[in-house]
């Protein structure tokens, strides 16, 4: 049992108070994503962005917000339940590091993280973390996308990727391709957009509009050795190594996404369906999913490189968060999701969980071979 | 009737969902017989004025939400034939894109291996294609609501388990996998499952 301390209780509190403006963004994004103007800079879209930078690349904004120190992932993980609760499709719509930051905290030097930070100062630039490739999915290790030596000291990149958040519009961000046939070879190249040679479409998708996922082909886009990631680092920790790591924290962070819409779904009917049975059902059930990424965000602060706990909780709450959108559909009566649209969108958003950071059939092999190692006992 | 169920199922396979719905609620007076405040339609059918909702994926698939005012019915006779008719539409559904699964995990390969031959994938579509002769014979007798509640659930998820073998393609709203999406909203509409959670 996880118990929250002082300061992961204020990081809680803090996003909670946040849940009521991001609900009340969460149609105008589905319905038109692209139009964003009314959410930039809103208070907590400068929360978000400001909580999810290091404290040497933040911008000084008026407002005096008590940030997010993302010291751990279970604080992340805390105010990212919360902020699920409110909406996950506006929360995937901040313009914020994200995900390519989790990594370039990771793999980047100085001046790439300093490049990357910077860039995303006044809250309308988008990242990207480009690693699924058509026919591939999220398999690294068959990745064909190349990075070519252009005989000037850079590369030139060539390939194409698929499902791809904010691809199509983001300014900076992380594209993975390998220089070489070896898994070492992977590597993270940091990209500005735009760029010569690179194309992004918008992929319009069943929900969780706000991510924005999209197709890149890449036709000899321009790549300066000095943004390669991890060139300080030895050759076995430069590509593949972050990339794994970078996904266990993300599979934690799909599972606090799943975990905090079944928590919305279920405010939802309850309010609107008074007396609904197995309102109760439902909370019991996130509350379970919410002590167990709590606990495998614990894991991971201890071993980032142990995958069993992130995929073991990737997998049991996405699906209970989908037994939880099925049991809404069933308890909000006949023509209750054309009645209620809010609660319909979730319903598709949370399935989307399912397709990210590796299917269920995935986490499954992954969990499986974990077990098998011993590490449901460590 | 148990032939127009296989009417039913058959057209929703050959054609889509919009023209088995179109057969299942034939004769039906929509507004009278719905049981919630809007009941699916296929939008070709929908008198000219009359109110409507409709809904980005539905549109794909020719369907609109027709507004049914007033007081709704009690679970009657009609109500229930129309449900098991519905069944036989949603099982035709699953049934066209569980053949376009089938073809695309044939030819997507992993490791030189097309999916179609991994343990976990054959699995499923050997659940699925079970489950799918099991609704058909559930659909085939007058079923009381709580049972017609429970088959249609059972539907939900036999969409969902299908949506699952496309992989990512099956969240792209241009996909024909959308279908399963708008027959579980269709459900909604027409299947009163309060008393069933």
């Amino acid at each position: 049992m996880i118990e929250l301390d002082e300061r992961l209780r204020a990081v809680r509190d803090d996003c909670r108070d946040a849940v009521e403006d991001m609900r009340a963004r969460a149609l105008p994004i589905d319905a038109d994503p692209d139009d964003m103007e009314q959410h930039f800079n809103s208070p907590v879209y400068t929360m978000i962005r400001l909580s999810n930078t290091p404290p040497e690349y933040r911008e000084s904004v008026a407002g005096g917000y008590r940030l997010m120190k993302a010291k751990s992932v279970l604080e992340d993980i805390v105010g990212m339940v919360e902020l699920a609760r409110g909406d996950m499709s506006t929360m995937f719509a901040c313009p914020c590091p994200a995900l390519a930051g989790v990594y370039v905290s990771l793999l980047g030097n100085p001046a790439q993280q300093e490049k990357f930070y910077t860039r995303l100062h006044g809250g309308r630039t988008w990242t990207f973390f480009a690693m699924s490739e058509p026919g591939h999915g999220s398999d690294a290790t068959n990745m064909q996308t190349r990075l070519e030596k252009d005989g000037n000291g850079g590369y030139l990149m060539y390939g194409a990727k698929r499902y791809i958040g904010h691809g199509a519009r983001g300014g900076i961000g992380l594209v993975f391709a390998r220089t070489g046939r070896s898994a070492l070879s992977i590597r993270a190249a940091m990209v500005e957009v735009p760029s010569e040679g690179w194309s992004a479409q918008r992929l319009n998708t069943v929900g969780l509009r706000g991510a924005y996922l999209s197709e890149l082909q890449f036709d000899g886009v321009p790549v300066a050795a000095d943004m390669l990631l991890g060139e300080h680092l030895p050759v076995t920790r430069r590509g593949i190594w972050g990339a794994v790591k970078t996904l266990n924290n993300m599979r934690i962070q799909i599972s606090a996404s799943a975990v905090g819409t079944a928590m919305a779904i279920t405010e939802y009917v309850a309010e609107h369906r008074k007396n609904a049975p197995g309102v109760d059902l439902a909370l019991a059930r996130a509350e379970a999913g919410k002590q167990l990424i709590f606990q495998a965000a614990a894991k991971l602060d201890a071993d980032p490189e142990r995958g069993y706990f992130a995929s073991a909780s990737k997998l049991s709450a996405v699906r209970m968060a989908q037994q939880t959108a099925q049991w809404a559909i069933t308890s909000i009566g006949p023509a209750g999701l054309i009645e209620h649209p809010l609660l319909e969108k979730w319903t598709r958003d949370v399935r989307a969980f399912e397709f990210m950071d590796g299917t269920s059939n995935i986490q499954r092999l992954h969990v499986a071979r974990g077990y098998q190692s011993g590490d449901a006992d460590g | 009737m148990s032939t127009v169920l296989e009417q039913c199922e058959r057209i929703a396979r050959d054609e889509g969902l919009a023209a088995g719905l179109a057969a299942a609620l034939s004769g039906t007076e929509v507004t009278a017989a719905a049981p919630g405040s809007y009941a699916a339609v296929p939008a070709s059918d929908v008198p000219e004025g009359a109110e409507v909702r409709t809904h980005s994926l539905a549109n794909r698939e020719e369907i609109v939400f027709l507004a049914c005012p007033g007081e709704r019915p009690a679970a009657d006779y009609t109500l229930a034939e129309i449900g098991r008719l519905l069944a036989a539409v949603r099982i035709g559904t699953v049934r066209r894109l569980l053949d376009e699964a089938v073809a695309y995990l044939s030819e997507r390969t992993v490791g030189d291996e097309p999916l179609i031959r991994k343990q976990l994938i054959t699995g499923t579509v050997g659940d699925v294609a079970a489950e799918l002769e099991m609704a058909r014979a559930y659909a085939s007798n007058p079923l009381s609501p709580e049972a017609l509640a429970d088959l249609h659930t059972k539907l939900d998820d036999l969409g969902w388990q299908v949506t699952q073998l496309f992989g990512a393609s099956g969240y792209i709203a241009d996909h024909p996998v959308r279908a399963l999406y708008v027959s579980a909203l269709v459900a909604n509409t027409w299947i009163d499952r309060k008393g069933a959670a």
